[in-house]
């Protein structure tokens, strides 16, 4: 509170009566003590009167009348504003592109895991002041403390889960743990604060661990890319196998049937020469046997008749023309 | 004379102001205070908050905080029973329960805050060099949760099971502190882990384990898709080969059958004379296989050309 009556206000140098100063002076001290009476609360706050030393009263906002100072003071509490503390970083601006400070800080977010392991947590917790009273009376300097109770509890409550826990599918459940139990430490403590919000900004492995992490991120996304690339080489190969395999048999019901085609046409051409030839059988023969050597001889390339008698031939023959050619042992017809 | 009237006037309004402001005094909600008397504590020790009085000059008052105080350690290097070196960094809670008692043993709060100092940091560092560094730092058996979709994490998904945790072993200490400072008027309230971290060296090792733990995890990925791959490869080699003999078997099934018919039905027509049959297709033959660059020599001493030689008929 502003004391008025100490300022250093001296009578001004003019010439006046004795009782004039005196009325000045009583005026003064009177004026000053009036404007000690009266104080104002702004609206996110409260005020607590004060007299002796004693709580008395309890004000909200607007204008305010109190006993005069040394008598009675107040002492404003900001109880609707919300606070926050930041750990392991620091808003530098908060704006709409809010910037943030992180290094220098490591000594607030590391911490030890479950399996031993180390995080880097980066969190902020917001909160109101619940009690005025409590918020000045019970505790000496509530903000330190503050500071020291939730870093206690989120190492307590960190310390208790795995590593790949805290940075993947607990996170939520660390923050709501977090929440209930340093909600319990304030009432435990008096402090008058109420937790409003634990809010994780950034759970991450350390620094220099995190490129390995990364790296178990890209081997998960390496295996799936292997497996599906042997099963696209595998619905590429198979329905083509099956395609090939009905080919081969449909060319070989083909080949069926051509088969047994041939096979009956053949055995029908048979049975009617057959049926002809057993009613001439000598003049049938020969006739085939004429008609197959006229058609044989055009064809052939040369031909040499010799005459009965001569029986040695063979020499006569140009036989390098005939190299390279099948051996000249065909007689004239076997029959 | 009207002047030294004035100024004994003036020197008794002094002497009034200064006699009330000595004996009256204001106690805070947050103080509580002990009155000596030349030094010598005088009545009880007064917490009520209020205008109070006392005999000005002789008695002097001495307030002391009546709230919850902070006490706030140093990060002490301690080694923990296995052995790993970490920082313990503590803070607790105290309040002057008894004024009287703690102005005549630690005077004031800063030599209350170096008792502590003492006090603590000692307890801490037995209680760390008894626990090992997995009971200082867990609190429950609690059971982890596992993330569903990737099943087997096997960086270590169950936490090893520990005696006992954090909060009985803060519990231990603040009894510790307790036990140590009930004379000193003053009580420990709650002492609690502010910070345990492993220091730089460890640290680095630790980091070290994690990378590696980590890249044995990714690796385990890799071969985990060469062998599913490789496994889907050889799948679809054995289908390959099951698919094409399938139908290589059906295929010769359907040729053998139809040739099995074939030489059936020729078989069946040519049985009725062999003779001819060979005859007739060894005749059939002739034109495909002397056609070319082959050399015919004929006798007439043979069938065809006979007439060549002669044109009476045989005998």
């Amino acid at each position: 509170m502003p004391d008025f009556n100490t300022s250093g206000w001296s009578p001004p140098d003019i010439n006046l009566s004795r009782r004039t100063i005196a009325l000045i002076a009583i005026g003064g001290v009177v004026v000053v003590t009036l404007f000690t009476m009266v104080f104002q609360i702004p609206a996110d706050s409260i005020g607590v009167v004060m007299r002796f030393g004693e709580p008395v009263r309890e004000v909200g906002p607007g204008l305010h009348v109190k006993a005069p100072v040394g008598v009675e003071e107040v002492r404003i509490v900001p109880t609707q504003r919300q606070r926050k503390v930041e750990f392991g970083y620091r808003t530098q601006s908060a704006a709409v592109d809010s910037s943030y400070k992180r290094e220098g800080y490591e000594h607030e977010s590391l911490m030890l895991t479950g399996d031993l392991n180390v995080v880097d947590v980066q969190w902020a917790v917001q909160y109101r002041i619940e009690d005025a009273q409590r918020y000045l009376f019970e505790v000496r300097d509530v903000r330190e403390t503050f500071r020291y109770m939730s870093q206690a509890v989120m190492r307590e409550v960190v310390g208790d889960r795995t590593v790949s826990e805290v940075l993947t599918v607990g996170r939520a459940e660390v923050a709501d743990t977090v929440k209930k139990s340093l909600s319990e430490l304030c009432d435990d403590y008096d402090i008058g604060l109420r937790v409003e919000q634990v809010n994780l900004q950034d759970i991450t492995p350390p620094d220099p661990v995190k490129p390995s992490f990364n790296e178990v991120n890209e081997a998960q996304q390496e295996k799936s890319e292997l497996i599906n690339q042997a099963k696209a080489a595998y619905n590429k190969a198979i329905p083509a196998a099956k395609g090939e395999g009905k080919r081969k048999v449909e060319q070989a019901e083909g080949y069926a049937v051509q088969r047994v085609n041939r096979a009956q046409g053949e055995a029908a051409r048979f049975n009617s020469l057959y049926e002809a030839y057993r009613k001439a059988p000598e003049v049938t023969r020969r006739r085939i046997y004429i008609e197959t050597l006229s058609e044989v001889l055009p064809k052939v390339d040369r031909k040499i008749v010799i005459d009965e008698g001569a029986s040695d031939v063979v020499p006569l023959l140009p036989l390098g023309d005939m190299r390279g050619m099948p051996s000249p042992n065909s007689n004239g017809g076997s029959k | 004379m009207k002047r030294t009237v004035g100024i004994i006037t003036l020197f008794v309004i002094a002497l009034l102001v200064a006699v009330g402001a000595g004996a009256t005094y204001v106690v805070d909600e947050t103080e509580q205070v002990v009155i000596t008397q030349f030094g010598d504590p005088v009545g009880e020790p007064i917490s009520e908050p209020g205008l109070k009085f006392k005999i000005p000059f002789i008695q002097t008052v001495h307030r002391f905080d009546q709230r919850f105080l902070e006490w706030n350690g140093d990060a002490n290097e301690v080694p923990t029973k296995d052995k790993r070196f970490i920082e313990v960094d503590t803070y607790a809670r105290w309040r002057i329960t008894d004024p009287l008692v703690f102005y005549q043993r630690l005077r004031n709060e800063s030599g209350a805050q170096s008792r502590l100092d003492d006090i603590i940091d000692g307890a801490t560092r037995d209680a760390v060099a008894s626990h090992e560094l997995l009971e200082l730092v867990r609190a429950s058996n609690r059971e982890p949760v596992v993330e569903t979709d990737i099943p087997e994490e096997d960086s270590s998904p169950d936490l090893e099971k520990i005696e006992t945790g954090r909060p009985s072993i803060m519990s231990s200490i603040e009894d510790e502190a307790r036990r140590q400072t009930e004379d000193l008027g003053i009580q420990v309230l709650d002492v609690r882990f502010k910070r345990i971290n492993y220091n730089d060296q460890v640290r680095k090792k630790v980091y070290d384990r994690m990378i590696a733990e980590r890249e044995r995890i990714a690796e385990r990925y890799r071969s985990e898709g060469r062998g599913e791959a490789a496994e889907i490869e050889g799948t679809k080699e054995r289908e390959l080969d099951r698919v094409l003999s399938e139908a290589e078997r059906k295929a010769e099934e359907i040729r053998g059958k139809a040739d099995a018919k074939a030489t059936d039905i020729y078989a069946e027509a040519y049985n009725r004379d062999p003779e001819f049959f060979e005859f007739l297709r060894t005749t059939e033959s002739y034109p495909e296989a002397l056609k070319g660059k082959s050399w015919l020599l004929m006798s007439t001493g043979g069938d065809f050309m006979k007439y060549l030689r002669d044109s009476t008929p045989e005998q």
